[in-house]
């Protein structure tokens, strides 16, 4: 950004409200006038999506401070359609001679590319604005408090169990402006303030090297971010303590495993996200293609895209296409509801997009769900799970992979522990699951009572799910 | 977009750097300029050309580092960062318990440094890339009846350096790395496989295809794919196995390369307190390298680090011994070694930090078949997904496909699992190492906090593993 503009900001420092309005305002203008010149230079529609970033972050290593970064940048990023064709172009550097390389680079691709009849951009509708994204409380935040904050994570695990090695730990303060403009009238912009923590690391115990753990969080609500803290060092360290010593599973079997809010959305829900992109299935690598108004989980099992959420930190009111983002039913009650679509599926299809296009400003939109939320079901509490799981596994993260076209899995599970008598008897190590996601998810026995925050991304519960394999090492 | 720099970028880090005297500075402009095409069906998904470019400050100041960056190579622009950068550290040094010592002074680079394949890959149009996805995308679409889908896609990262510290680093540098990927998914009677290639180097499109062409790699993808409708599941457990060139290089990079990264080691990790004793077989020689081993192309090549060390070869385990970690100016320094030239970033606006470049096993005497004649009961395991490793050295990775050997006979194709163990105790077991070398894994990035290009790679390999098969 010019130097005009950090100095304008800088001014209107006191009025945070002022300032994300001000810097919306300055990237409508940069996409305007780089629409402007897409069509200049021969393209037939152009849009054009900006993005300006201003962080402050402080990361610890080893339990001691690494670095302090400051940082402000921006990107802009043109899609443009010439006879249908496909062009896409993106830069930092927001000069007019830069936008005009962009512009041209662009067009030139487009030029290159085959004709596709479902290339054309959407038109403009409705944008509800989102309340309590750009919290004013967090407009004068800074590299400060996100070392006091960083600080406070490393002093909290140390303090909960002297064992406790912080491999890694980071607070930031993230103030995000986006704005877009089209050709076809689309028009939004947005600001958003984030504080962002992680942690991670393992506990030594003499020579033993317990099991690696990560967690983190983003906080919008300046008044959630000591709670929020304390809960993410809380969670961390028992996970972590509890990883010493770490035995093998006590038998290999096929049957069920207790999964914790992380697992079951690596493990069911994002293969799930894949097959109910409608590209997916207008492309036929989607296994759910003949299945939607099915049933293709367990009654009870509910997934939902909530970009209303403002807990959860892909909420926002618009799609990267400016199209309106709103609640989403992927599967109710165990039966397939719908497929989300971003602009180019909603072409083929002959249809309005359902508001699902994603990326940032330096990639042409994709598509995937803003904020996904798993219900809550009637499992009850985790202890409840456990007692109902009575002897086998239970997995706190699951560190391998899931094929989204067949669904088949394969990985460790971490931070796992062994269930006997319905009670959580010790951490185990070298476990191995494997199985079929999209068969498994009719085997969803219970679904527990509290859908958590995952990373501040997303919600689930707990969830014990039946027919797993679990190779113990 | 735009073409290369034509005018030594150092020349304006080297004036902003006279107008901010005092105490340690490191500039690094870069710019990362890309092309990515993706083609799925016939249909074109990306045609991209994106520009990323600015310069990155790092200070020590007040015992500890501070960083900030700027989108503009302006001496004004880099003088503010540099005072930003200052100002953070100052404001951070309260929670710092340790404070970073004066860098101690080591041997830097100067001069220019132009990896091969620069000139001759940016000067070759972007329709002729598009041409090839087409052209391979129908292929693999044609080759069987049951093959539902298949998509192609090419990417170019092409990197532009300058670097100076206020201790005597003044580089520029050029490298292109260019990638093609495909992937075929089949389908029969309502369940789907997947069969996917890739292949990523230093380098121009000469060493891209040198070992296959993309129409090969797009053959062997979806008949991958179609072969494994049919193909059952390994039984889980513990076995010998049989690694592949490209599994060998995901065993070096997840399960030994994170251990040994010197952040890493300070932490805890497994291999911390271990230099000098015996970590694995004596047929184990294993190392981390800036340039490309044995054979050209490795997808991580670089020539001097983003902290301006020029990098060279590592021996990180030597006939079973543990002899070195990878290290920044910073880890060196405290542990009274010389910096291993490990400090890279992703783009201008991050930090450097300790990463792999080319990592790989050493290559042995044994021919394939006699790895394989020599396994009672086992697999042989090919085709790498994806992979992460523990502070323990716990590692977890996946193949894609998985033959049974019985009696040294090997036989028919099975569905690739993940498999799992703890680095050392694996790399104790392995009892015979192939003769032939082949860099794998140079396309895809690893991912720690940021991303980067790495290699890895080896020959084929016998060990022990845990493989996560199936009860039924």
């Amino acid at each position: 950004m010019s130097q005009a503009a950090l100095d304008r900001d800088a001014a209107l420092g006191g009025d945070p409200a002022a300032a994300a309005r001000a810097r919306e305002d300055e990237l409508l203008a940069a996409c305007e006038s780089l629409v402007g010149l897409a069509l200049r230079a021969g393209a037939h529609e152009a849009e054009a999506f900006a993005t300006r970033t201003d962080k402050a972050s402080a990361t610890f290593e080893k339990g001691d401070l690494k670095l302090a970064h400051v940082d402000e940048g921006a990107s802009i990023g043109l899609r443009v359609f010439r006879d249908a064709r496909l062009g896409f172009a993106a830069t930092n550097q927001f000069d007019r001679a830069a936008l005009e390389t962009a512009a041209r680079a662009a067009v030139a691709l487009a030029a290159a590319s085959p004709a596709d009849p479902a290339n054309r951009l959407p038109d403009a509708r409705p944008v509800a604005a989102s309340a309590g994204l750009a919290h004013a409380g967090l407009a004068a935040a800074g590299i400060e408090e996100a070392v006091d904050l960083g600080h406070g994570l490393v002093r909290g695990a140390r303090a909960f169990d002297a064992r406790i090695s912080v491999d890694g730990a980071s607070a930031g303060v993230l103030r995000v402006s986006q704005a877009i403009h089209s050709s076809r009238g689309v028009r939004a912009a947005e600001s958003d303030a984030l504080v962002t923590l992680s942690i991670s690391g393992m506990a030594l115990d003499g020579t033993e090297v317990g099991g690696f753990h990560y967690q983190s969080d983003a906080v919008r609500d300046p008044a959630r971010i000591a709670p929020a803290a304390r809960e993410l060092v809380d969670a961390f360290a028992r996970v972590t303590a509890g990883n010493l010593g770490a035995e093998r599973a006590r038998s290999s079997y096929q049957g069920p495993v207790l999964f914790s809010p992380d697992a079951l959305l690596d493990l069911f829900v994002a293969p799930v996200l894949a097959a109910t992109s409608a590209i997916a299935v207008q492309r036929g690598r989607s296994a759910l293609a003949t299945r939607l108004h099915e049933r293709i989980a367990s009654a009870g099992f509910t997934i939902l895209d909530r970009p209303d959420d403002t807990e959860l930190a892909g909420a926002g009111s618009f799609d990267r296409e400016g199209q309106p983002a709103l609640p989403f039913a992927l599967v109710e009650d165990g039966w397939l509801r719908g497929w989300m679509y971003n602009g180019y599926a909603a072409a083929v299809a002959g249809r309005l997009s359902t508001g699902h296009a994603r990326g940032g400003a330096r990639s042409v939109p994709g598509l995937g769900a803003h904020a996904v939320s798993v219900a809550p079901g009637a499992g009850g509490s985790r202890a409840d799970l456990v007692r109902a799981l009575g002897r086998g596994l239970l997995v706190q993260r699951f560190s391998g992979s899931v094929d989204p076209a067949s669904g088949d899995f394969s990985g460790v599970a971490k931070s796992s522990r062994w269930v006997e008598g319905g009670r959580e008897v010790g951490p185990v190590r070298e476990t191995l699951l494997s199985g079929n996601a999209y068969a498994l998810l009719a085997r969803i026995a219970l679904v527990g009572g509290v859908a958590e925050r995952v990373d501040g991304a997303a919600r689930a519960p707990w969830a014990l799910v039946d027919g797993v394999d679990v190779t113990a090492g | 977009m735009s073409a290369p720099t034509a005018a030594d970028p150092t020349d304006v880090l080297l004036e902003a750097l006279s107008a901010a005297p005092g105490g340690f500075v490191e500039l690094r402009w870069h710019k990362k300029s890309t092309r990515g095409l993706s083609v799925e069906k016939g249909r074109v998904d990306n045609a991209t050309a994106a520009e990323h470019s600015g310069v990155g400050v790092r200070v020590l100041e007040s015992g500890t580092f501070g960083f900030a960056s700027t989108d503009r190579l302006e001496k004004a622009a880099i003088v503010r960062a540099i005072g930003q950068a200052r100002a953070a550290a100052r404001a951070s040094a309260r929670a710092r318990t340790e404070r970073v010592p004066d860098l101690p002074a080591v041997p830097l680079a100067r001069g220019r440094f132009d990896a091969a394949g620069v000139d001759a890959t940016l000067a070759r149009p972007i329709e002729e890339a598009l041409g090839l996805l087409l052209e391979v995308e129908r292929g693999a679409r044609a080759a069987s009846t049951r093959i539902q889908s298949a998509s192609t896609g090419y990417s170019e990262i092409f990197e532009e350096k300058g670097i100076v510290t206020s201790d005597g680093a003044k580089v520029w540098t050029r490298c292109v790395r260019p990638e093609f990927r495909v992937v075929a998914v089949a389908s029969k009677a309502g369940e789907m496989q997947r069969g996917a290639e890739a292949v990523g180097v230093t380098g121009g499109w000469d060493c891209l295809f040198e070992s296959r062409g993309a129409a090969e790699l797009a053959e062997r993808a979806a008949r991958q794919a179609v072969d494994l409708l049919d193909a059952g599941y390994p039984e889980g457990g513990r076995k010998r196995v049989i690694l592949s060139p490209a599994l060998v290089g995901l065993l070096t990079h997840e399960a030994v390369g994170h251990t040994v990264e010197a952040d890493f080691v300070a932490s805890g990790s497994c291999a911390a307190g271990r230099l000098g004793t015996r970590v694995a077989s004596d047929l184990v020689t294993l190392c981390d390298s800036g340039s490309s081993e044995y054979k050209d192309g490795a997808g991580g090549t670089l020539a001097v680090d983003d902290e301006g060390v020029p990098t060279g070869r590592t021996t990180i385990i030597e006939h079973g011994y543990l002899r070195s970690y990878l290290h920044d100016r910073e880890s060196a320094a405290r542990s009274g070694v010389a910096p291993t030239g490990n400090a890279r970033a992703w783009e201008y606006d991050d930090e450097p930090l300790i990463r792999m470049r080319n990592t790989y096993i050493a290559p042995g005497s044994s021919s394939l078949e006699e790895l394989i004649a020599g396994v009672e009961d086992g697999y042989l395991l090919d085709g790498a997904s994806n992979g992460q490793a523990d502070a323990n050295g716990e590692f977890m990775f996946g193949t894609r496909e998985a033959y049974r050997i019985v009696h040294g006979k090997r036989g028919p194709l099975l569905r690739g699992v993940n498999i799992s163990g703890s680095a050392f105790d694996v790399l104790q077991t392995v009892d015979a190492v192939g003769s032939e070398f082949r860099w794998d894994l140079g396309s895809g990035h690893c991912g720690k906090g940021q991303p980067a290009k790495v290699d890895a790679g080896g020959p084929w390999l016998s060990c022990e593993v845990v493989l996560g098969g199936r009860k039924s």
